[in-house]
């Protein structure tokens, strides 16, 4: 069997593996060169792979995930919460709300929001000025105001949001959707990380660990210039002769092997597995590739401004990586280097953090809707906006904000959730969760709900028992599954 | 028609009989005798409180759980009558009646008359749900009985008829009719036999040697050797570093590095080379410091029980933490050691098992008393020189520092001043206002700055008059000439043994509570007991719910019910009276013979890593949830086997690997065995296993000629990229290049809980936080990539083509059979040979080596 040319290959590779040998892989003029158009890296399962497609428990609203995670803890009350009461009781003591339970220093008075909030939309949602642009798609977002976490330290805090536990070492959301969904496209990673050039995100790499899962379901790093992954090409000094060359001897020695061998499917499993990662090696730089971005699309994630240029490939990125099929999307605002200016835990002051951070970020994230709306990929693709906790309505040191696991608003758009909706209530200072209090356990629950999984249904054997992404608990959040 | 009496109808009926809901007559009793043991004045889960209406319209932690006049909307009504989970009350559902009346109840408004008084029988109740039987039917359990050496099968069968463990495992295969596959080769026995005990392939005289000996017991003389061969305790104490969640560091946001863990590691390969045997190996890791003979090595031992992952925060602050240590040990030492699930049992009693949640608090009031300490390494005197030492220079510095700060203080005044002008002018107003005029708000806002601004003594030099700057240099030469005299460091183990964790000195990460700004002091007591009394643990309770804000009753220290006769004591305090000698009961218990599981565990540990599978495939699980014994038969006689001889394990493997279904060929295949059993249940052909990320690791260091075998001591830091290092900022990675320095063996790479080794990642390295038992192995395409692309395995394998250009530098023909010899342990087949020598026409010997390193029987060990 001989392939005249790569689009060919690609084409039966798409249909499956049996039959296709590396050495015809190799023996294609360029094959290691970057395809021209996205669709010839789509790629179908192999049915022996981990990430084989498996059906959802129902028909699912979104086939993906794009999740933006805002590191560091975001003020509720100076985004997406109005309290007009921190104005009228600003400089006093916070009383009636039991213990105040401050990570840092000692508990300061009431402080105002450090913004203003008006009505957007039809819908009249009320978004603080730091999002002008995400404002413009009020009517899409379905906040929630009312999400309680368990922790008020960054790390476990993170893996709450990620696992559903505060502890390391169980499997996150990205692994759980992959473990029971599989893949949409073999020839890239079905969970990708993209983390802020300033740094990883508070707990690193247990934040897309599998746990207890066989570790192939963890999150593979995708970084956002240059290569995408680690030894995804031959180093420089290595010519594409060479390299051909010895996979071709690599297949005919492990192809007499193999017939030493019979019946082992995992040392044909492990054939493929070359095969896989030449036509990974191909699709992945491909996937990251932005030249073929028109400038209007460039400007719309903001690449033409460099202080939105870092989040706006992120962004750019994942819109990519959603259309070849990527299942879980992590993306990371805000990364460990300086804490306090390079995420947005702002103890130090909150006027200055936020506004920094949301001038990053801001115009990307609009970007991003817009730009899947108009592809008609929102309707299948779920974003979800969230930060590990809020911040204190109480002041740190007069101009800053402590952590406060209490509640915290995240939002959700795409998936046809009904948008221009704030779910749930926090307090009248935004201390804690209120009306319709919403646990972690909940969030994944219309997580995997929405990606047609039930969540008490969706387990993984572990120690004898049936684990679930939500332990025991999780209920769906009705206004955003109705 | 025949009408049940659904919800609805009674409801109607309720309604049509005009008689509605009373509530002292119908709610009141089913809160007093259903609700009120759980949500009552003795304790409210899920901070739900039902003594009064206030409090049930308050709700709980998740919020209001009561719309009066909405039962359909309230989720107390959805929960007791199953519509919601979880299901309540918890200890058994209501009746149709009684959920009928909540549900009118709340209809009506939720009326109230009177107060709601705890049950009468609230106190028996509590300690109805503390209470725990284990019925017969439940202690019938296969694998709670006691192992018996049942006498072996004959097959007939002369070959299979000579070792009891073929024997037992070819009886089944008779009755389904299954062949069995031929001898493996000789090299590839050799290769197995390398692999397995040592992890690394055989060198090459190492393969003359052996294949060059004809005698009968040649493979006997292989198993011995390599037993005895330093590198088998760094390949099999490495499965056993998996069980106890072996790290170099803390974990979570600091991962504090531990400087002393590696002591423990190297205690578990001095431990397996020993062949220490098992019972003793797990009493020295429980107990070490309270056994008769106490060695470096048994303190050393006991940081098994510290090797959880550790928060960080002090636990004198948050012991809500020192519970989560707690239930990590007891699931270590019940999926590690006994093969059971008791973490289940933290919030309730296990679902699947016989084990009460009272046996879980029993566990943990066993190790209650700990507390974590470095154990000095160096002769009690020195130990004490050393603290009288350091007491004598620290009460030396003391006046001097005194004097600094009494110099410093008017500087200090004047710059804070100056600092608090800097801020808005709000914060000024309420820091410069006296101290009694400042509004409430002010009072917080002043507090904030004042108490946490600070002067650097950088900043004092700064500002201060000539004078005083000379006195306080001439302070600072004195301090500094005293502490000239600090003594030098002595080595310790980070270990545990028992004290008053309230008194615990601080550490790395003891950072002040969250929340609490500053720190909680107890003055009373101590922190570690010196034996002049007698040491006495402190009471531990039973936790309600697993919530240390429930309490219970007080738990004596004990076993699991299930699998204890009552026989032997649960206290034995050592003649030195510093410990409770719960712990060493506790390991004594364990290695009884009245006790059925560890043996069984351990032996299906070891048969697992020779076979490839467990007969128990769950090696974690011998409950009910877990895989039942392919060959229970087998497995008991080996446990049996394993405890007469010592608990050696070294014995387990002579036994194991001289069986003729060890040496079987993994390269058979049968179309009727494939259909009777496809998944070899049966051990019918040998299971190959891919090698584990460090064996792959180690492999390629051998072949290359790289690897460092220098052994013990602390971690090596391989080359990360920068990328890689810049995904985590906190603890350590101390990189010192690529090199001979880290060309060490895997089983010596720092273990970085926040931060795998991604070498180690990509070929499945289990999530070191957690104990794991069986590793999988995973086939993915990065795995191809990294043999394929990265830098490190491309220096090796240059190295590697430079080692075979060496010795063998005599022509294409030679090289090619090193090249096999040194990876594969054997001669090129004639086929292979010509591939390799064709390609070797054209290509360098780099590109062949490259190759080699790719193939798939490099990275099976089978």
């Amino acid at each position: 069997m001989r392939f005249t040319s790569r689009r060919d290959f690609l084409f039966e590779a798409g249909g499956g593996l049996s039959g296709v040998a590396l050495a015809h892989l190799l023996a294609g003029d360029n094959l290691l060169a970057a395809p021209t158009a996205g669709q010839s890296c789509a790629g179908t399962a192999v049915a022996s792979s981990p990430f084989a497609p498996k059906k959802p428990h129902f028909a699912p609203r979104a086939k993906r995930v794009i999740s933006l995670f805002m590191s560091g803890g975001v003020s509720q009350m100076d985004t997406f919460d109005p309290k007009p009461a921190l104005d009228k009781y600003a400089g006093q003591p916070m009383t009636g709300k039991g213990d105040i339970v401050v990570r840092q220093g000692h508990p300061g008075p009431l402080m105002p929001a450090s913004f203003k909030f008006s009505r957007h939309g039809q819908s009249g949602l009320e978004i603080s000025e730091l999002f002008p642009n995400v404002a413009k798609h009020a009517d899409t977002l379905a906040v929630v105001r009312s999400v309680k976490g368990r922790s008020n330290d960054h790390v476990m805090a993170h893996y709450e949001l990620a696992s559903g536990t505060i502890r390391m070492g169980w499997p996150s959301v990205g692994s759980w959707l992959t473990y029971g969904l599989g893949a949409e496209n073999q020839n890239l990673p079905a969970f990708v990380v993209i983390y802020d050039a300033r740094g990883g995100p508070f707990g690193g790499p247990a934040n897309w660990s599998a746990g207890y899962m066989p570790a192939a379901y963890q999150g593979t790093i995708f970084h956002s210039k240059g290569d995408p992954i680690f030894d995804l090409k031959p180093p420089g000094d290595l010519t594409q002769d060479q390299m051909r060359a010895r996979l071709g001897l690599l297949e005919k020695l492990n192809q007499m092997d193999l017939e030493k061998n019979p019946g082992n499917s995992d040392l044909a499993a492990r054939i493929s597995s070359y095969e896989l990662a030449y036509r990974m090696q191909a699709c992945a730089p491909e996937a990251v590739n932005l030249d073929s971005e028109t400038e209007p699309t460039r400007k719309l994630y903001g690449l033409d401004n460099p202080i939105t240029a870092p989040f706006g490939r992120q962004c750019l990125i994942a819109r990519r990586l959603a259309e070849r099929g990527v299942r879980f999307i992590q993306l990371y605002h805000g990364g460990i280097g300086n804490q306090n200016t390079d995420t947005w835990d702002a103890h130090g002051n909150v006027r200055e953090n936020h506004t920094m951070h949301a001038a990053e970020s801001d115009l990307p994230i609009a970007g991003l809707l817009t730009d899947l709306k108009k592809r008609g990929l929102l309707d299948e693709t779920l974003v979800i906006w969230q930060s590990e906790f809020g911040r204190m309505p109480i002041s740190q040191r007069g101009l800053g904000r402590d952590h406060n696991p209490g509640t915290m608003s995240i939002w959700m758009a795409g998936a046809r959730i009904k948008g221009g909706q704030a779910i749930g209530a926090s307090d009248e200072f935004g201390y804690k969760a209120e009306q319709q209090i919403v646990t972690v356990h909940d969030l994944h629950a219309t997580i995997l709900h929405l990606m047609g999984m039930d969540h008490t249904r969706l387990t993984y054997s572990y120690q004898g028992r049936n684990m679930r992404l939500t332990d025991v608990y999780g209920e769906l959040i009705p206004q955003v599954t109705a | 028609m025949y009408l049940r009496a659904t919800p609805i109808l009674l409801a109607a009926a309720i309604a049509a009989s005009g008689q509605s809901v009373s509530f002292s007559r119908d709610v009141k009793p089913i809160i007093e005798n259903r609700c009120a043991k759980c949500h009552g004045a003795s304790m409210q889960l899920g901070k739900f409180d039902m003594r009064s209406r206030e409090a049930v319209l308050r709700g709980g932690e998740k919020g209001p759980v009561v719309v009066p006049g909405k039962p359909d909307e309230s989720s107390l009504y959805r929960k007791v009558a199953g519509i919601e989970k979880p299901v309540m009350p918890m200890d058994g559902k209501l009746s149709a009646k009684e959920i009928e009346i909540i549900r009118g109840w709340i209809s009506d408004g939720v009326p109230w008359e009177g107060q709601v008084t705890a049950a009468p029988s609230a106190t028996s109740g509590l300690a109805a749900m503390e209470e725990f039987k284990v019925s017969d039917g439940a202690r019938s359990f296969w694998s709670f009985q006691r192992p018996v050496k049942k006498t072996p099968p004959v097959t007939g069968e002369a070959e299979w008829d000579k070792h009891p463990v073929d024997a037992f495992l070819r009886q089944p295969m008779r009755e389904k009719g299954l062949k069995v596959a031929p001898l493996a080769e000789k090299h590839v026995l050799m290769r197995r036999a390398f692999l397995d005990l040592t992890g690394l392939p055989p060198a090459p005289a190492e393969v003359r040697e052996f294949m060059d000996d004809n005698s009968p017991d040649a493979w006997e003389k292989l198993i011995e050797r390599l037993l005895a061969s330093s590198h088998y305790g760094e390949r099999w104490g490495r499965h056993w570093m998996d069980v106890a969640r072996y790290a170099d560091s803390n974990g979570y946001e600091h991962d504090f590095d531990r400087p002393n863990a590696w002591r423990y590691r190297d205690y578990v390969i001095r431990a397996f080379n020993a062949d220490t045997p098992y019972d003793r190996f797990l009493e020295e890791q429980l107990a070490g410091d309270e056994m008769d003979e106490v060695t470096h090595d048994r303190l050393i031992a006991t940081g098994f029980l510290r090797n959880y992952a550790k928060v960080g925060f002090r636990e004198k602050d948050n012991p809500q933490y020192r519970f989560d240590y707690l239930d990590d040990m007891i699931a270590t030492i019940g999926r590690g050691v006994l093969g059971l699930t008791v973490q289940c049992a933290r919030c309730h009693n296990h679902k699947f098992d016989p084990v009460g949640q009272r046996d879980y608090y029993k566990l943990q009031a066993s190790l209650y008393g700990y507390v974590e300490v470095d154990h000095p390494l160096v002769p009690e005197p020195e130990a004490k020189a050393f603290a009288a030492k350091t007491l004598d220079v620290n009460s030396r510095i003391k006046p001097l520092r005194d004097q600094v700060k009494l110099l410093d203080l008017p500087y200090e005044e004047k710059l804070l001043a100056e600092k608090y002008r800097k801020w808005p002018s709000n914060i000024q107003e309420a820091i410069f206002t006296p101290e009694e005029k400042r509004t409430p708000g002010q009072v917080l806002l002043a507090n904030q700055i004042i108490r946490t601004t600070r002067v650097t003594p950088a900043e004092i030099e700064g500002v201060m008059t000539p004078s005083d700057l000379e006195k306080r240099r001439a302070l600072d030469g004195q301090i500094r000439q005293i502490e000239k005299e600090r003594p030098k460091a002595i080595p310790v183990a980070m270990g545990i043994t028992d004290g008053d964790y309230r008194f615990a000195p601080d550490g790395a990460g003891d950072e002040p509570a969250p929340g609490k700004g500053i720190k909680q002091e107890v003055t009373e007591g101590s922190f570690l007991c010196d034996g002049s009394k007698p040491y006495t643990a402190p009471a531990a309770y039973f936790l309600h719910n697993g919530d240390m804000a429930n309490p219970g009753s007080k738990i004596e220290p004990g076993f699991i019910s299930v699998i204890d006769d009552g026989a032997l004591p649960t206290t034995l305090q050592p003649g030195h009276k510093r410990t409770s000698g719960r712990r060493l009961a506790l390991a004594r218990w364990m290695a009884s013979k009245s006790n059925p599981l560890p043996a069984r565990v351990m032996v299906n540990r070891i048969w697992h890593h020779h076979f490839g599978r467990g007969i128990v495939t769950s090696l974690d699980n011998f409950g009910r949830n877990g895989d039942a014994p392919t060959h229970p038969d087998l497995l008991d006689w080996l446990a049996v086997e394993f405890v007469e001889h010592g608990w050696s394990i070294k014995h387990m493997h002579r036994v194991m690997m001289t069986s003729r279904a060890y040496r079987m060929s993994s390269g058979f295949s049968d179309e009727g065995n494939l259909r009777t059993d496809p998944e070899n249940l049966h051990w019918w052909r040998f299971r190959p296993q891919r090698l584990e990320a460090e064996i792959v690791r180690d492999s390629i260091l051998a072949v290359s000629g790289s690897l460092n075998k220098e052994q013990f001591g602390p971690a090596v830091f391989p080359e990360l990229p920068k990328e890689v290092l810049a995904s985590m900022d906190k603890g350590i990675w101390r990189q010192t290049g690529d090199g001979p320095g880290v060309w060490r063996r895997s089983v010596y790479v720092y273990r970085k809980r926040g931060l795998p080794l991604p070498f180690f990642e990509v070929f499945d390295l289990p999530d070191q936080n957690i104990s794991c038992g069986r590793r999988t192995a995973s086939t993915v395409p990065t795995q191809a990539l990294t043999l394929m692309h990265n830098e490190w395995v491309l220096n090796q394998s240059r190295r590697f083509a430079d080692r075979i250009a060496t010795q063998a530098p005599s022509g294409v023909d030679a090289q090619v059979s090193l090249g096999y010899l040194l990876v594969l342990g054997r001669e090129p087949s004639a086929l292979e040979r010509s591939e390799a020598v064709d390609f070797l026409k054209s290509r360098t010997l780099g590109d062949f080596a490259h190759v080699l390193l790719n193939l798939n029987e490099f990275i099976y060990m089978r």
